[in-house]
């Protein structure tokens, strides 16, 4: 898929976002105007608008290059040959899924496990699996990193911060 | 005279400069984590100073805070996970600069901006506190609401190619800034009846997911593209040109240091815009009138000025209001505002007919503040430069589970942490299509003050159209500001219409 292509889909995404807010959403879970000062619906219309219109403006401007056949900038159509390492605000590249499952599948996990099974287990089963998923294969490094972490940030919340440690408690 | 110089005396006594250089050190360790910043430090050791005098509490917080603003830099450069959100700026010429073997390079940069900035804050807080406080005094909701309009309009376009993604981001920053409680009905808004919503979205999940958990979703994807067991370290170069920066380098990003801390200064006293709106308004001015545009973010040692001149100067300016006027500036002020009063001062007008000689030698500790954050940060650039070459296997599972703890630190909640995650893949999309999370981590924080002042400016005018025309300065902000989208969209058309001639002349010569 090419980049114009893919952005296409993006606005159009967006507007379809952006009309789902003004229809059904900010008119439901905003409060009723109160009969002064300005409507508690006011700036979240405005700033969904701003989107909206931005968007359907980016398309009109894909639509007119199309229908003109005049081509767009080649940085604005194709996607970078160096994947994010053009530096600087811009990583713009191809999506990788299975890589991104890779990555948040683990951390939603911990944070389910956490409530189930404690701060303690939760924690260096991500860990373990966290760094398999990167692709370490020292098993004595991973479990070190695993229990000195999970114990340094148990110790630095429970006696530094005083904070209450996630989840139920194994060691109380 | 002898009040001053009292005062200065206790501020260089060896129980005072104990504290204060603990502050500043703890300081840029906490600052370096995501998810832990200066006003969570200083929350967190306020307990502590309970047992300390007055001066010597003050000094290690403020110390605290200052060494947490450059304590972002640090993880901001070598790693581009920025430990505060006012470091993100930082971290577009920085971690380019770590890329290319030059990250002590860019440390010191950022530690002698920071320094400088700071400096030069603390010194305009001494000298000029009750004539700029005199003048926020007569900032009311007109003003507010048209100087937040600006700072919006000028930050649209920063973190993007293209102005139109940048004010969508920025949009969608406002709209989910919004969650939480309105101002006026004091009802849940787009909460979609989640009772966690109802005090609205954290700025240290939200920040951490989008800039911090993000960037590793990105950097970690290079893991995966050249293979699992590979180890990516950044390489540190020997050369002496790629490790120091002589003074004939750093002096020439002194007017961007100069204009920087001049924004800190003037983003600081005005409460409500806070470091990150600083850091990257200096960024973006820096950019627009260098002479070597194409360059920022690609390594720019005048980049990393700006940023971190700015975000520093912010921390002694946010002072004036509480110093002269009681009124915190930004979160870390109204932290120092309850040690205060936990001392038994109350920051106000009477602050210095009371406490003068006190408060002259929190001045001195904030000079010596500045001082020992020169000295700390100088010894410290090894260590930091040091922990980078730790392999990526391990780096990178600390880095992010540090992220997932620190936006549960925040409010002891895990809902706080699935917020961090969702900003994460949120965060991840938005740098691949190219859509500003500057942008939008600005509108999602100047949002309720932004909509505060306006309730305020329509419920005091009575719904009169043409309240503005009626504060001079609130108007010229406003025309401004709709000066800065016309010069805005006008620059980004014909930029536009120059690549796209390029890109027919291209086309046509096959």
């Amino acid at each position: 898929m090419t980049r114009i292509k893919r952005d296409t889909i993006a606005y159009l995404l967006i507007i379809g976002f952006s009309l789902f807010l003004l229809t059904w959403a900010i008119p439901l879970y905003t409060p009723a105007y109160p009969g002064y000062g300005a409507s508690a619906s006011l700036v979240p219309n405005v700033s969904v608008g701003v989107m909206l219109f931005m968007a359907c403006l980016a398309l009109v401007f894909i639509g007119v290059s199309a229908y003109t056949k005049k081509p767009m900038p080649v940085e604005e159509r194709e996607f970078p040959e160096d994947l994010s390492d053009d530096g600087g605000f811009t990583q713009v590249g191809r999506l990788n899924l299975p890589h991104l499952a890779k990555i948040m599948i683990p951390c939603v996990l911990l944070v389910v496990g956490i409530e189930y099974i404690g701060y303690e287990l939760a924690s260096f089963a991500f860990l373990m699996v966290i760094q398999y998923v990167i692709g370490c294969r020292k098993w004595v490094q991973s479990l070190l990193v695993a229990i000195i972490l999970t114990a340094v940030l148990y110790i630095v919340m429970r006696y530094g911060f005083g904070v209450p440690v996630p989840g139920p408690q194994i060691f109380e | 005279m002898e009040m001053i110089i009292a005062g200065l005396l206790d501020s260089i006594s060896p129980v005072s400069l104990i504290y204060v250089f603990v502050g500043v050190a703890v300081g840029v360790l906490i600052g370096a984590i995501p998810g832990i910043n200066g006003p969570m430090a200083i929350a967190l050791f306020i307990p502590i100073t309970y047992y300390m005098t007055p001066l010597t509490a003050i000094g290690f917080l403020v110390g605290l805070n200052k060494g947490a603003f450059f304590g972002g830099a640090v993880s901001a450069v070598l790693l581009r996970t920025p430990g505060t959100p006012e470091a993100a700026a930082t971290s577009w010429d920085g971690y380019p600069l770590t890329q290319q073997g030059k990250g002590e390079k860019a440390l010191r940069m950022a530690l002698y901006s920071s320094v400088a900035g700071d400096f030069i804050s603390t010194v305009v807080l001494i000298v000029i506190a009750a004539p700029l406080a005199a003048i926020a005094l007569f900032m009311g909701p007109s003003e507010i609401f048209a100087l937040i309009s600006l700072a919006l309009t000028v930050i649209a376009g920063i973190g993007t190619t293209s102005i139109g993604r940048g004010l969508i981001a920025a949009g969608f920053g406002i709209l989910i800034g919004l969650i939480g409680t309105e101002p006026v009905t004091a009802l849940p808004r787009l909460t979609f009846d989640v009772y966690q919503l109802g005090s609205g979205l954290s700025l240290i999940p939200v920040a951490i997911g989008l800039l911090a958990f993000s960037e590793i979703l990105l950097q970690l994807e290079k893991f995966s593209g050249k293979g699992g067991g590979q180890q990516c370290t950044h390489e540190f170069s020997n050369k002496p040109e790629d490790r120091f920066l002589p003074l004939k380098e750093f002096f020439q990003s002194f007017k961007t240091l100069l204009r920087g801390s001049a924004i800190g200064i003037g983003v600081g006293a005005m409460p409500g815009l806070g470091a990150p709106v600083a850091s990257f308004m200096s960024y973006d001015q820096a950019m627009k009138r260098s002479k070597h545009k194409e360059e920022f973010g690609k390594g720019r040692l005048e980049g990393i000025a700006a940023s971190e001149s700015a975000n520093s100067s912010v921390v002694a300016s946010s002072l004036i209001p509480l110093f002269v006027l009681g009124i915190p500036g930004n979160l870390a002020a109204a932290m120092l505002m309850g040690a205060f009063m936990i001392h038994g001062m109350q920051p106000g007008p009477l602050l210095f007919k009371e406490n003068a000689q006190l408060m002259y030698g929190i001045y001195g500790s904030l000079l010596l503040a500045s001082l020992f954050l020169l000295v700390i940060g100088r010894f410290g650039l090894r260590f930091f430069c040091k922990a980078v070459n730790i392999p990526a296997m391990i780096l990178y599972p600390i880095v992010m589970f540090t992220c997932i703890m620190g936006a549960y630190l925040g409010r002891s909640s895990m809902f706080d942490v699935g917020v961090m995650l969702t900003f994460g893949f949120i965060g991840y999309f938005m740098r691949k299509f190219d859509y500003s999370y500057v942008a939008f981590l600005i509108g999602f924080i100047l949002a309720p003050e932004w909509e505060r002042a306006l309730q305020q400016v329509v419920i005091i005018s009575e719904h009169d159209t043409f309240m503005f025309f009626q504060r001079p300065v609130a108007m010229g902000l406003m025309v401004l500001c709709i000066f800065v989208i016309a010069r805005t969209f006008w620059n980004s058309f014909k930029e536009g219409r120059k690549k796209r001639a390029i890109a027919a002349e291209q086309a046509k010569n096959g």
